[in-house]
């Protein structure tokens, strides 16, 4: 969009480039790493209906990868995944500048009953560590715009 | 004195509702000015005297009820014996009579007694008049008094006005009682769920002071005291036994989270969400 702007008036620029921005402003992009196909495509949905642009990831790698590539404004993230599990994704995503301060929710059967598991989530301080079974999706969803909304007003 | 010994002397006294009404005695049946008395006719003629007042004071009863009237009748004519017609009437405001009695009082020195007249059961609300005059043998002038009433009805056993200003009167104290015990389970929510602060923790170990702190005050919501007393029993973990502030971590403060978590669903069932501040 941008790029096509760059042959028109400078204008016409500013215009396509504030355009742009809004759309990109209006539609935040939340990517969703769990590796269970049915939640995936609950949340996917959901998020589509709440005006979101959902981005897909069924393991730790491929949620890494989208995550660095793309940049979403939020990761929803399950723990235990096959290839990578979320935790090792989220100290990774850490180490990136980017990654650093990005806005992780942490969507999970695994209960913080080992000291491991606790000392990682408290170092790479996910936004929330929510329990899948105790949270309905409506309530986790109003949870991203929560924090969507914070975030746009600082 | 010699001559008011002659003469018969009637007073008639008419109280109502406790209140002692001396009655006027009137050369007509108009309705009274209400306050002062109204006569004090003196007549010689054939040796007879009536004295009568008015206190002037309404009442209320609603439609079936009774008047209580209390009736005095003094004969100051020296012990000579007086038949007394005496006539009760309930007047509308407009002079209609809508009710009358009679009974005849014989009357020595003092007659005292209660006449309780009902009030008719089709009586609509208003204001009434209660009438009662006196007729006996040898009477120069009529002697009549009047007092007015207020006929209302009633709502479960209280006059119609009394039962809007009771019931105005309640509705409001329960309004504002429902508005102060709301408020205050507010505050005491608010005050119990806030977030207590550890701005005097050392930044690297606050982070755990607050997560300890909010789970337990979540968990508080959820399932009540017993939270308090779980986290009580965690080693390392000291809080206040009221608040639920954490004081002290003597343990290391991971360990101490995971064993919360742990105890937590192991007494409760219940796995433990949380959330860092800030988000």
């Amino acid at each position: 969009m941008v790029k096509k702007s760059a042959s028109l008036s400078a204008g016409l620029e500013i215009y396509y480039n504030k355009y742009y921005v809004s759309m990109m402003e209006k539609q935040k992009t939340i990517l969703v790493v769990e590796d269970e196909k049915s939640l995936r495509e609950a949340i996917v949905d959901i998020l589509r209906l709440k005006k979101f642009l959902p981005l897909e990831a069924k393991n730790g790698i491929e949620g890494v990868e989208l995550a660095l590539a793309t940049h979403p404004d939020l990761i929803l993230l399950d723990i235990v995944m096959p290839e990578m599990d979320g935790m090792t994704a989220l100290k990774k995503i850490r180490q990136d500048a980017w990654g650093e301060k990005v806005p992780v929710i942490i969507l999970t059967n695994l209960s913080a009953t080992s000291e491991q598991l606790v000392e990682d989530v408290v170092t790479h301080k996910p936004m929330h560590y929510l329990i899948k079974s105790d949270w309905k999706l409506h309530d986790v969803v109003k949870k991203i715009e929560t924090i969507l909304e914070t975030q746009s007003t600082l | 004195m010699k001559l008011l010994n002659n003469n018969i002397f009637i007073c008639l006294l008419v109280m109502t509702a406790g209140l002692i009404f001396a009655l006027p005695a009137t050369a007509s049946p108009e309705a009274p000015t209400m306050g002062a008395p109204l006569f004090d006719v003196i007549s010689q003629l054939k040796g007879l005297r009536v004295d009568t007042s008015n206190a002037g004071l309404t009442v209320k009863v609603a439609p079936g009820e009774l008047l209580p009237i209390s009736v005095k009748l003094a004969n100051f004519g020296g012990g000579k014996r007086v038949d007394v017609l005496v006539t009760y009437l309930i007047v509308t405001s407009a002079g209609e009579e809508i009710y009358s009695t009679t009974e005849t009082v014989a009357v020595e020195t003092t007659a005292s007694f209660v006449k309780t007249i009902q009030v008719p059961f089709g009586t609509a609300p208003g204001i009434y008049t209660a009438r009662t005059s006196i007729v006996y043998q040898g009477q120069v002038v009529p002697a009549t008094t009047q007092f007015p009433f207020t006929v209302e009805r009633k709502i479960f056993g209280l006059f119609q006005s009394e039962f809007y200003l009771y019931g105005g009167i309640m509705l409001l104290v329960a309004t504002f009682a429902g508005i102060i015990s709301r408020l205050w389970i507010r505050r005491r929510r608010i005050t119990r769920f806030m977030p207590v602060d550890y701005s005097d923790i050392p930044h690297d170990k606050r982070v755990f002071y607050e997560l300890i702190s909010d789970t337990v005050m979540g968990m508080r919501g959820q399932v009540g005291e017993s939270a308090l007393d779980i986290a009580k029993q965690i080693n390392g973990l000291v809080i206040d036994e009221k608040t639920g502030r954490v004081l002290k971590l003597t343990e290391k403060p991971s360990k101490v989270i995971a064993e919360l978590v742990s105890g937590y669903e192991k007494a409760l069932g219940k796995k433990v969400s949380f959330s860092f501040r800030g988000s």
